[in-house]
């Protein structure tokens, strides 16, 4: 495995799919910082899919928009926020904001659990088949995964929404929720 | 009526370098994670795991997008916490004497036991530096991490600010701005380092570097003329022998 970055095609279909879709760790929300301390929360507790300006004004987008974001893979409807410093042809947002109802200790209701939002809905498990037709899982084998920069996807305003699609039920609490203090 | 100092053996402060912050909180993190235990009340959160949570930090990281209409948009991320200010404000109004200024190293801190809780040094204070904790009924405040910087205890290189030990790229320095020849202080002449809002009258002692000039978009790379160059003879033939393998 070489260290030095590389660049490739990005997997599968692209037709139709015209933008880059980037996600990137918060340093806050890193495991190894803090143990996991609720307070980080307040750090940032909320991500939107940042949106350049070629697109925010030629989709016709407003403060408080979701858009409904497609890959190949899968689809999700997520709000969206204007960022100028950002190469037109690219989203990105905060990845690992976006918490299972339920899971974390966290109220129901927490932003995290009905605005926020992963991209691991666009993104297909597996990597192409190899030439035996095995298919190696799509993770950095390093280091699980962090983030991924091949994701390519088209976006549509969908107007004002309340919460992040898809949405699931609360899972059961293994854990009890925090507590107030 | 709390008196000032009139003058201070030192003044211990920070330089912040607003062209290297990349707004990554670790300076948030690193200071809560230290001045939640040990020195005074600890930084209480309400609601941690709610829908709505609060909580008392010392220093809180803000991210503005800047759209100049002949620049390149920029992202300029902007940490904010105590100045340490020479005239401090935070300090006069103070009913107590809770507030206070050390005549040794220009720190400004709370004694919390003699802290009533009136707010009038949060509302004096035009930096936002200060922040009421919602479960002590004190103000809390950053300390310089006075509790690091003359800790024996500690290793040597960790005897400065959290803030300033965890900073990933190097953008924040500790350091007595009333040394001229000291780091800080070279620094700051170096790169026009300025004071937050001198119109105040607050005279702070943390400093400020401002982002560095940004290239134009309609500006030719230095590097152009370089992806023009096409290798001929020897070395054209070992690129293309090269490039087939």
């Amino acid at each position: 495995m070489s260290p030095l970055p590389v660049w490739y095609p990005p997997y599968g279909e692209t037709e139709g799919y015209p933008v880059h879709a980037l996600t990137q760790r918060p340093m806050d929300m890193y495991h190894s910082w803090g143990s996991q301390n609720a307070w980080l929360r307040q750090i940032r507790g909320k991500n939107f899919l940042y949106l350049p300006t070629k697109i925010w004004e030629g989709g016709g987008f407003a403060p408080g928009d979701y858009a409904r974001v497609t890959s190949p893979s899968g689809e999700i409807v997520v709000p969206v926020a204007h960022m100028a410093a950002l190469n037109e042809n690219t989203v990105w947002t905060w990845n690992a904001i976006g918490k299972r109802k339920a899971a974390w200790a966290l109220d129901a209701a927490a932003p995290e659990a009905v605005e926020g939002f992963l991209l691991n809905h666009l993104i297909s498990e597996l990597l192409p088949a190899k030439g035996d037709g095995h298919r190696y899982s799509n993770s950095d084998p390093v280091t699980g995964q962090a983030a991924w920069f091949d994701l390519k996807v088209r976006i549509a305003r969908v107007g004002p929404r309340d919460h992040a699609e898809p949405a699931f039920p609360p899972m059961p609490r293994v854990v009890p929720q925090g507590s107030q203090r | 009526m709390t008196m000032l100092p009139a003058t201070t053996e030192k003044k211990l402060g920070l330089v912040i370098d607003l062209d290297t912050c990349v707004g990554c909180h670790a300076c948030v993190t690193a200071c809560k994670g230290w001045n939640d235990q040990g020195y005074g009340v600890p930084l209480s959160d309400q609601n941690p795991y709610g829908a709505d949570p609060s909580g008392t930090f010392l220093n809180r990281v803000h991210s503005y997008q800047v759209q100049p209409v002949d620049a390149a948009p920029q992202t300029i991320n902007f940490p904010r916490s105590c100045l340490h200010c020479d005239d401090a404000p935070c300090v006069t109004v103070c009913p107590t004497g809770a507030s206070y200024k050390r005549a040794e190293d220009g720190i400004v801190l709370v004694n919390e036991d003699a802290c009533i809780g009136c707010g009038l040094c949060a509302w004096a204070c035009p930096y936002g530096a200060r922040e009421m904790d919602a479960a002590a009924g004190v103000m809390k405040k950053c300390t310089l991490c006075v509790d690091r910087i003359y800790n024996e205890n500690l290793p040597e290189e960790d005897r400065e600010p959290a803030c300033v030990r965890t900073c990933p790229t190097g953008a924040r320095h500790f350091g007595d701005l009333n040394d001229a020849e000291s780091a800080v202080s070279r620094l700051v002449a170096a790169r026009g380092g300025y004071d937050l809002m001198p119109e105040m009258g607050t005279r702070p002692t943390n400093k400020y570097l401002p982002p560095r000039k940004k290239d134009r978009p309609d500006q030719a790379s230095l590097l152009a003329p370089l992806l023009d160059i096409k290798a001929t003879g020897f070395a054209g033939w070992l690129d293309r022998m090269l490039g087939k393998i």
